[in-house]
């Protein structure tokens, strides 16, 4: 009976991405003092470091930090991105490196515009908090000759101290670079921040953008149209996504571009066409390459600028299944917002519903602290646009 | 605002089954919840999906009109779309599509939307509520600012009837009863005097206005 008993909570024990390894850990606190989530405590009767991992939001800061590297984590490990910039290296053709934090990272030619570069080497991280000294030496050593960082505004960052501190680490380490010979300023670093883009000769005056806007950025006090306060607004796409007069925008995830990545991926898949728009902070995905020849994502930088267009249009040109993945309510790294996603996806199968669509549009919240969590959401989907392909051929 | 429903799919669907090129209108207007150029895009996208269903292929014009119920607006704005067009599809509330068939009395208008009230959003609870029955005999001045004849579900002038429990109709407890709330609002600002006063009937017979600015 006991037996069993184990048994069961082993089956039901779910992988995480964040392991302490107690046998390396010096109770130093600097993981700790540094977790913007208070997710990691020591613990003050026996001195040990606990990891909360239902509050943690795998934002890497911990494991960048620790100097015993008593922290695993699954997702981007300094090891599997030394792994992946030597495979790329040959590929890119270039010694120059650009890391990126996705929550603020424009598309190639903003890249181009931001830091004067034309060809190099692209790495997306969920946040730079996460990049360690190691891993930025490392890449030297491996023959990168430039080094550019670019981080979220300070105010910003999705995971509070990932900038700030990303900050003061280049700080210090270009110092030290200086004092080894690699000049004043080995490792660039430059902050960006998306933000919500407004054509006020479209705008209707409804205040939607107004009253949804969590940070207040958004503003109608006369007639004349609504206006935004873009140091206030956080890029996540709310208001883009419900103007009813389709007059915003966010910056490098504009409608068009949005459309055109939904054409191109079509045209790379195979049946069952499934399409996943992903908020980042919802699912890490793989350094390279596609879930499956026939499942492909676009990372949004919230679940909130899924919009109904784009569904509909992804089903239009041909994907047979669209999913959504965005956090739970409590972990949405915007305020609130992915429970207003949930919403308007909600509304729209209602809809779907009466023309025998709705089983082909899915909503699931996931957290990157249970990596199964979005591949068990993503397998089930697939059994079901499956099912209802093969049924739809036999007709 | 005007508040409409959206009719389902499969009614729009039928309505449009004899044509193939549409237009579909948006308002921008009072209609809520809005159904400008976003809504009109997102209808077309799903009858588009809607009519493949059926093997039928539509071909949508979308565009928004700044108020449909406006002829002068609605005309300027419609007419340089409808070449070729063989009917016209009216998100707008039942006076905007009557505007728009007027315009164009060759060409089919068909109604998206079923027209329910003149209400008022409440944007946290996500709810519609009516306020005004339009009845063209204002007496907000003498009621607090609060509508018998739209939320006493007896539509009486001189309430309360007595049948309310706990500040709720005795029709629908869901709903506060509005001579209460009348009641209320009058002791507050130290006017029940108002409520001494007898109003006699309301004069049914004025419907279908026609009136001149």
């Amino acid at each position: 009976m006991r037996e069993g008993v184990i048994l069961s909570e082993q089956i039901t024990e779910q992988r995480v991405a964040l392991k302490l390894n107690e046998e390396y850990c010096s109770s130093c606190s600097i993981c700790s003092s540094l977790c913007p989530f208070e997710a990691i405590k020591r613990d003050a009767e026996t001195g040990k470091t606990l990891l909360e991992i239902e509050k943690c939001q795998v934002c890497g800061i911990c494991y960048s930090a620790c100097p015993a590297r008593a922290i695993d984590i699954i997702y981007y490990d300094c090891g599997s991105l030394l792994k992946y910039l030597e495979r790329v290296k040959q590929e890119y053709d270039s010694d120059t490196l650009v890391i990126m934090c996705k929550g603020s990272a424009p598309d190639f030619v903003g890249i181009e515009r931001l830091f004067g570069v034309s060809k190099f080497i692209p790495l997306s991280v969920p946040c730079v908090g996460r990049i360690s000294e190691e891993l930025l030496l490392q890449a030297i050593a491996m023959g990168i000759k430039e080094i550019y960082l670019l981080a979220c505004d300070e105010n910003y960052c999705r995971f509070g101290r990932g900038s700030p501190l990303t900050g003061r680490r280049i700080l210090a380490l270009n110092r030290l670079l200086e004092q080894l010979g690699y000049g004043r300023e080995a490792i660039t670093l430059k902050r960006n921040s998306l933000k919500v883009k407004a054509d006020r000769d479209l705008c209707i005056s409804c205040g939607n953008c107004a009253f949804y806007c969590p940070y207040g950025a958004a503003k109608l006090e006369s007639p004349g149209g609504a206006e935004f306060d873009l140091d206030a607004c956080r890029g996540c796409g709310l208001c883009v996504a419900i103007c009813p007069a389709i007059a915003l925008d966010l910056d490098n995830w504009e409608r068009e571009r949005i459309s055109a990545l939904i054409s191109k991926l079509l045209s790379e898949m195979e049946q069952p066409k499934i399409l996943v728009f992903r908020c980042q902070w919802a699912v890490f995905p793989p350094l390279d390459g596609e879930l499956s020849p026939n499942i492909h994502a676009i990372d949004l930088p919230c679940a909130a600028r899924v919009d109904a267009f784009h569904i509909l249009e992804a089903f239009q040109k041909g994907i047979d299944g669209v999913l959504i993945a965005a956090c739970p309510e409590e972990d949405c790294k915007q305020e609130g917002v992915s429970a207003r996603a949930q919403h308007l996806v909600t509304r729209l199968r209602e809809r779907l519903s009466q023309i025998g669509f709705q089983d082909r549009l899915h909503f699931c919240s996931v957290a990157p602290r249970y990596p199964e969590g979005f591949d068990k959401e993503l397998r089930q989907f697939r059994q079901r646009i499956e099912a209802i392909c093969s049924q739809k051929e036999r007709k | 605002m005007i508040v409409t429903i959206q009719k389902p799919l499969d009614e729009i669907l039928d309505s449009i089954s004899p044509y193939s090129n549409i237009l579909i209108a948006g308002c921008d207007g009072c209609t809520q919840p809005p159904r400008g150029l976003r809504e009109a895009k997102t209808l077309s996208q799903l009858l588009e999906l809607g009519g493949r269903l059926r093997d039928k292929n539509f071909i949508f014009k979308v565009i928004t009109v700044v108020k449909q119920c406006d002829s002068f607006l609605a005309a300027s704005m419609l007419k340089p779309q409808v070449d070729g067009v063989e009917a016209v599809l009216s998100l707008a509330c039942g006076a905007g599509v009557q505007t728009v068939a007027e315009l164009f009395p060759d060409l089919p208008v068909l109604p998206v939307q079923n027209t329910h009230f003149i209400g008022v959003e409440d944007r946290e609870g996500g709810i519609l509520e009516e306020r005004c029955s339009a009845c063209g005999d204002c007496l907000l001045d003498l009621t607090g600012g609060i509508c018998p004849v739209t939320r006493c579900a007896k539509g009486l002038l001189n309430g309360a009837c007595g049948g309310a429990r706990n500040g709720k109709c005795e029709m629908d407890p869901a709903k506060d009863c509005a001579w209460e709330l009348i009641f209320q609002r009058l002791e507050r600002q130290g006017k029940l005097d108002l409520l001494r006063e007898f109003r006699p009937p309301r004069n049914y017979q004025l419907r279908a206005w026609r009136l001149t600015p």
